[in-house]
């Protein structure tokens, strides 16, 4: 769909002008993605007037803050192109969305929340408090995408001995927990789990876990399990994708291409600060505990993909291998 | 059909019990008979039972018909033994219960008194001491709790009352008729020590609060419950103490009560705390409370405490972080239960579903007490980050074999396609629990062509365990 040029670039000088208001925010608050690193480079001399220090350069400054632990108002992730979105980091409270399209996608998100939990934890523990963590779990949602196992959150870098569960019989009680959760400071983190899109959570119930979490300075993330996007109070929502682990490195530094490396995701930012949705590749060690940027590109292919043809004949009359009734056409975007 | 019960209208028209619903019309067509039903007689005996409570906290059960109620040191509180009964007989005829009761030394003796006395006011059922023998001498051997067929024996000896027996010599009657009899006849004079059972533990601590006009208001009940708290603090703090399991009872003008029980993860003996766990208990309750015309009696008992150490707070101005989490997880349960939260237990077994478990928070005070840390783990496996409650079945049309990896599966009618597997990780049986011949479990971390990575097994090795072994998912990875 062509623009008019005009209004176009309107809108392009406006957003430089609010850039440029908005100096002393740290980063990106506007960064669509760049082709070349020329445009990169000019973009963020024009827009973000960082006085010749070139993307690299802050890049290494962050990750130096990152090893330093972090800045005030935010908490990188150590993924440039994810922490430019969100203008530096993810907020130290409010409410934050993420979503998976698919129920069976959900191992993925709960890897990725459970994380950015350890993060928050991390840096609580680093201040001296025992910083528990709170995941409220809709029972529906334990019952479709099975409960927390304590093992696994352990071996992903959970403190179990400050970790809370909650299992509310519905909606309202989980709204219920999470509002008493966010009127404690004590929390480092608070999940709230939900499946698809309930409309006893909607736009005043989400704005009164943002404005408890921000009140309270404990950061909320709303889980959602099988979700569509929707318009609510959260600055921030992100899309969870599953993307193959890199290969299993053994301790000489091979790699051995048959194992399963550290957990990763796909992470697309659908609704933050940057003009459009930025998608970035991340991988979680436990042991580091931090995300690193994974490259999709390296992650090789099976053995057996040289060879296209399936070992097996494709199965018929199975769901699997139905066609998608309908076509897609263009909705507006919800937020 | 034969009677089993009767009235004093009954009773006076001469039927006896046991005998025959049809003798009985014959005789006073005019009677109403109502077919027996026990179950309901033991309920209303029950909330009769909690409506004493007011009374004295030991309130007992004294066979199927009678409550025994325990007053010692409970009598000035109401004016005196004679007032006391009378307040408790007028009480339940205006309550439409027809009782008759006793005062004695001993619960035999009252029992005896409260069924057998010809006193034609409550006031003569009140014994004094060193009165016991005259009063139980006139009364017939029936009122020796004695069993029936024995009763009947003496009563056919011509041993009709109980001073028949305190007269006759006692190693004789003792070799003829056992030593029940003298027993029983020592317990009601007081002789002997018979001890009542309550029928709930008596609280440590208990303030109660009396009102000349019912309320039914939550915010007064409320609002009492923090006098109440207000008015148990200083005991607790004289003890040293602080109360773990509340129990909140409102006594409705009606008779009936209400308890409401409230429990906390640490000690607590701050009035606001405690009123704030009945904040959200009556929020819970709030449609099973029906005040009806109010509540006339509230009282708050402490049913279990625990040592308490005294606590400053310190110069930093930031609450205690432990005492801020027993605070949250107290409202939360004292709102939906105590199933609501939980914390992880881990335990050692190398079956997944029982190496980690949900418990209830409540009783684990934060942070955690004694359990196995991860650290402690003999072996650090790869474990999934959710398991599903119970295994779903897999259909795998392909996999190598004896212990290979499945190429392609179907879970929850869909289809996938590996990409990459590991495993086996092989998980035997527990045999002291599951029995020798329970399946061995092969487990595989396996990604699909997407990325979604899963945790499936082969139930049983193949062809050694089971022909045609079934796969199972059983969590998902990040």
């Amino acid at each position: 769909m062509a623009e008019n040029a005009v209004p176009r670039e309107t809108v392009l000088a406006l957003r430089d002008a609010i850039a440029r208001l908005e100096r002393d925010r740290p980063s990106g608050s506007c960064r669509p993605t760049f082709e070349t690193e020329g445009e990169r480079a000019g973009f963020s001399a024009s827009a973000r007037s960082l006085g010749g220090q070139d993307v690299a350069g802050q890049c290494r400054a962050k990750q130096y803050r990152i090893e330093q632990g972090g800045q005030d108002d935010v908490l990188p992730l150590g993924v440039p192109d994810l922490d430019h979105a969100m203008s530096g980091g993810l907020p130290l409270k409010g409410l934050s969305e993420i979503r998976v399209a698919e129920t069976r996608d959900v191992g993925a998100a709960t890897g990725f929340t459970l994380g950015l939990a350890a993060l928050y934890q991390t840096r609580r523990k680093a201040l001296g408090e025992l910083g528990p963590i709170l995941w409220i779990s809709e029972t529906m949602a334990g019952k479709e995408a099975g409960e927390p196992y304590g093992v696994g959150l352990s071996l992903l870098g959970i403190d179990l001995r400050a970790a809370l569960f909650s299992r509310p019989r519905n909606l309202q009680q989980a709204l219920w927990i999470a509002e008493a959760a966010l009127g404690f400071s004590v929390f480092s983190a608070v999940i709230l789990e939900i499946r698809g899109n309930p409309a006893r959570l909607g736009l005043p119930e989400s704005r009164r876990l943002q404005l408890r979490s921000v009140a309270s300075g404990v950061p909320i993330f709303l889980l959602r399990q099988a979700g569509e996007e929707e318009s609510s109070s959260a600055h921030l929502r992100l899309l969870v994708r599953p993307a193959p682990a890199a290969p299993f490195m053994l301790p000489d530094g091979t790699m051995l291409s048959t194992g399963i490396g550290h957990p990763a995701f796909h992470v697309v930012a659908e609704k933050t600060r940057a003009f459009s949705p930025v998608d970035a590749y991340l991988e979680w060690s436990s042991h580091a505990r931090r995300f690193y940027p994974l490259d999709p590109v390296a992650v090789p292919l099976p053995a057996n993909a040289a060879d296209p043809v399936p070992v097996l004949s494709t199965s018929v009359g199975r769901q699997g291998g139905t066609p998608a009734v309908g076509r897609v056409v263009a909705f507006k975007r919800a937020s | 059909m034969r009677i089993v019960a009767l009235d004093s209208v009954a009773e006076r028209l001469r039927l006896k019990r046991g005998q025959g619903v049809a003798e009985a019309r014959a005789m006073h067509p005019q009677i109403d008979v109502l077919p027996a039903d026990p179950a309901a007689d033991k309920a209303f005996l029950s909330a009769l039972a909690d409506w004493c409570d007011r009374y004295t906290p030991l309130v007992a059960y004294a066979g199927v018909d009678g409550l025994a109620l325990d007053i010692t040191g409970c009598t000035h509180l109401h004016g005196g033994e004679k007032a006391l009964l009378d307040d408790v007989l007028s009480r339940l005829f205006q309550l439409g219960v027809e009782a008759r009761g006793a005062i004695a030394a001993s619960p035999g003796l009252a029992w005896a008194l409260s069924r057998f006395s010809s006193a034609r006011f409550s006031d003569d059922n009140v014994i004094e001491a060193g009165e016991e023998a005259a009063a139980l001498g006139p009364l017939p051997v029936t009122a020796l709790r004695l069993p029936e067929t024995l009763t009947d024996t003496l009563i056919r000896l011509g041993l009709t009352h109980v001073a028949d027996l305190m007269e006759a010599p006692r190693a004789a009657l003792a070799r003829r008729f056992g030593p029940l009899v003298f027993l029983r006849l020592d317990q009601a004079l007081g002789h002997d020590d018979e001890p009542l059972s309550p029928r709930r533990p008596v609280a440590e601590l208990s303030v109660e609060r009396r009102l000349l006009s019912p309320v039914s208001g939550e915010d007064d009940i409320l609002g009492l419950a923090l006098q109440l708290a207000t008015g148990l603090k200083t005991k607790l703090e004289e003890r040293g103490e602080g109360g773990r399991q509340f129990e909140l009872l409102l006594f409705r003008v009606d008779g009936k009560v209400f308890r409401l029980l409230a429990g906390t993860s640490s000690p607590v003996r701050d009035p606001k705390r405690i009123a704030a766990l009945y904040k959200e208990r009556l929020a819970a309750v709030h449609d099973d409370l029906d005040a009806g015309y109010g509540f006339e009696i509230l009282r708050l008992c402490v049913l279990k405490v625990e040592p308490i150490t005294s606590i400053q707070d310190d110069f930093s101005g930031r609450p205690d972080q432990s005492r801020a989490l027993a605070d949250f997880t107290d409202r939360v349960i004292a709102r939906f239960g105590e199933d609501v939260l939980s914390i992880v237990v881990l335990a050692a077994s190398h079956i997944p579903e029982r190496a980690a478990s949900l418990q209830p928070a409540g009783n684990v005070v934060v942070p955690a007490a004694k359990m196995l840390q991860a650290e402690e783990w003999p072996i650090v496996p790869v474990r999934p980050l959710r398991l599903l409650t119970h295994p779903e079945r897999v259909e795998v049309p392909a996999a190598d074999v004896p212990d290979g990896a499945p190429e392609r599966f179907f879970w929850r009618r869909t289809a996938y396609r590996v990409a990459r597997a590991e495993g086996p990780e092989r998980i035997a049986a527990e045999w002291w629990i599951d029995g020798e011949d329970a399946p061995t479990r092969d487990y595989f971390r396996i990604e699909d062509e997407t990325g979604r990575r899963f945790w499936m097994f082969r139930n049983g090795l193949f062809q050694r365990e089971r022909m045609h072994p079934d796969w199972f998912m059983h969590g998902i990875f990040a």
